[in-house]
């Protein structure tokens, strides 16, 4: 009787968690590098102890995974010279204090030092494994297609783009900063454009129809909820009525 | 509900994009003004299955966990110091920067403040001052007896005397460039403070190695894109919108249990 109201409870759980999901996405539609992502379900089974019927199952929802989608952003095209976006496969090797960190997120600056750094301080690596330092003299910067920084002082390195095999193992660590374990693989065809950032992957229309479809299934779980709430009452008040 | 909370970092993020938009609209004829761009990132994550855990016995593990971001933050409003247009104007104290660099200019404080901005003009004894009456560094002082001022790109400023032929020169502009001039510390009124973030400057002549070259007679206009502000700013009000939107839908979500009973 129970496992009524207990299915709809576990469903609008995983809706709530849903509609944040869908939240964050939209929260995040103006951030540069962002992927979006989407929450997948699956059945959790148990078996009810009914005697009769001992092949039957019910099933609960339970939330299994994310399903990130990796395709690319927009480009964004601002004329900061510092601005570097990826076109194709690749991620940004970040030297972070909690160590190496990727990132799609190609908004750098200089800091007081003149380095190369993300818009939180962290350096962005060469692939010499070293960051980059500018000086007065070094004069304009520019970055060739292959990821070749030059300035009037000759070239000073490449920005080291790597992947992985299994691109959505990639944790998000906030800060459009994404960790891993993964080996890296080097990206072996570097392509990059300077003068211009990846936006957010957030496709708004998608995500106001799946927040329109999660509000119907939440009223809709709410229904079970009700109903099977209504059935207990009606029950206790049949059973109770002696006469 | 979480949903909420995060509608509302988006709303507040899309809030001060706005107002950075609004600011540089506000500034599209202000000499010299740099335009900024508000940039945001994710904030931290909630791990509700992490990746990478067990899942079975047979030692599968999580492709994928659940992970809930808890919305957006401002990650910087940088100023894009790429250069503005050259706006003629035949005003003799006026200079323009072309390439790197900044006039350094004495506040009345005694400190230093640095400026792209050359609308200048004389002071009744003579002096190069800003439109506040501040003076250029260093000091130039042009003789009320002078018909004539030129400026050269390298920054040496002569003057021909009345009743003279030949020019004389009077002083020798400089220049200021930072290492990181997105880091300057902004006053108003043009000026900017250096900062911890944009390191100390260096100074030498116009048109030196690393320094820009000056243009008498013009004035560095805003480099304020109109279109491009415009469309901005759409984003952002759409963006608005839509979070507004999602906690509208949170609400009912949360009305709709409420009246559960």
């Amino acid at each position: 009787m129970e496992n009524a109201l207990l299915i709809g409870m576990t469903r609008q759980m995983a809706l709530r968690r849903e509609m944040s999901i869908i939240a964050n996405n939209l929260a995040n539609i103006n951030t540069n590098g962002f992927k979006a992502e989407q929450p997948i379900f699956e059945q959790y089974l148990s078996r009810t102890a009914s005697e009769d019927s001992p092949n039957d199952t019910i099933s609960f929802v339970q939330d299994f995974g994310m399903h990130r989608d990796l395709g690319e952003g927009r480009m964004e095209v601002t004329d900061n010279p510092l601005d570097v976006a990826i076109s194709g496969e690749g991620y940004f090797k970040i030297d972070a204090p909690e160590g190496t960190r990727y990132t799609r997120n190609g908004a750098f600056e200089l800091d007081a030092q003149g380095r190369l750094v993300t818009g939180d301080g962290y350096p962005v690596l060469s692939a010499a494994g070293t960051g980059f330092t500018f000086g007065p003299e070094d004069g304009q910067i520019l970055i060739s297609g292959d990821g070749t920084i030059s300035t009037d002082q000759g070239p000073q390195g490449r920005i080291s783009l790597v992947t992985f095999e299994e691109e959505r193992k990639l944790q998000k660590a906030g800060g459009t900063l994404l960790k891993t374990e993964e080996p890296e693989i080097p990206v072996e065809n570097v392509s990059v454009l300077q003068g211009a950032v990846e936006s957010s992957n957030v496709q708004p229309i998608l995500e106001m129809t799946h927040m329109i479809s999660v509000m119907q299934a939440y009223q809709s779980a709410n229904k079970i909820v009700e109903k099977s709430d209504e059935l207990q009452r009606q029950a206790i008040s049949t059973l109770a009525k002696v006469n | 509900m979480q949903s909420l909370s995060i509608a509302a970092t988006g709303m507040m993020a899309q809030q001060l994009n706005v107002e950075v938009i609004s600011n540089n609209v506000a500034n599209m004829s202000t000499a010299g003004f740099k335009r900024q761009k508000a940039t945001f990132q994710d904030l931290m994550y909630q791990d509700l299955k992490r990746v990478g855990s067990t899942s079975s016995d047979a030692g599968t593990i999580v492709p994928a966990g659940v992970q809930v971001g808890m919305g957006v933050r401002t990650a910087a409003v940088t100023r894009i110091a790429a250069q503005g247009n050259l706006d003629i104007t035949e005003n003799d104290y006026d200079l323009a920067i072309q390439g790197r660099g900044y006039f350094r200019i004495q506040m009345p404080s005694g400190d230093d403040a640095f400026t792209r901005a050359g609308n200048f003009s004389t002071s009744a004894t003579g002096q190069l001052v800003t439109a506040d009456g501040y003076t250029v560094q260093p000091g130039i002082t042009i003789p009320s007896n002078a018909i004539d001022v030129s400026i050269n790109a390298q920054g040496l400023v002569q003057v021909t005397l009345s009743g003279q032929t030949d020019p004389q020169t009077v002083g020798q502009l400089e220049l200021a460039a930072f290492q990181n001039p997105a880091g300057l510390d902004p006053l108003g009124d043009n000026l900017f403070m250096e900062s911890a973030a944009s390191g100390t400057p260096t100074t030498g002549s116009p048109a030196s190695d690393g320094f820009g070259s000056l243009l008498q007679g013009y004035l560095e206009t805003s480099n304020v894109n109109a279109v491009s502000e415009i469309t901005n700013l759409i984003t952002a009000q759409r963006a608005y919108e839509m979070n507004a939107k999602m906690i509208t839908a949170t609400d009912e979500m949360l009305s709709v249990t409420s009246n559960l009973r």
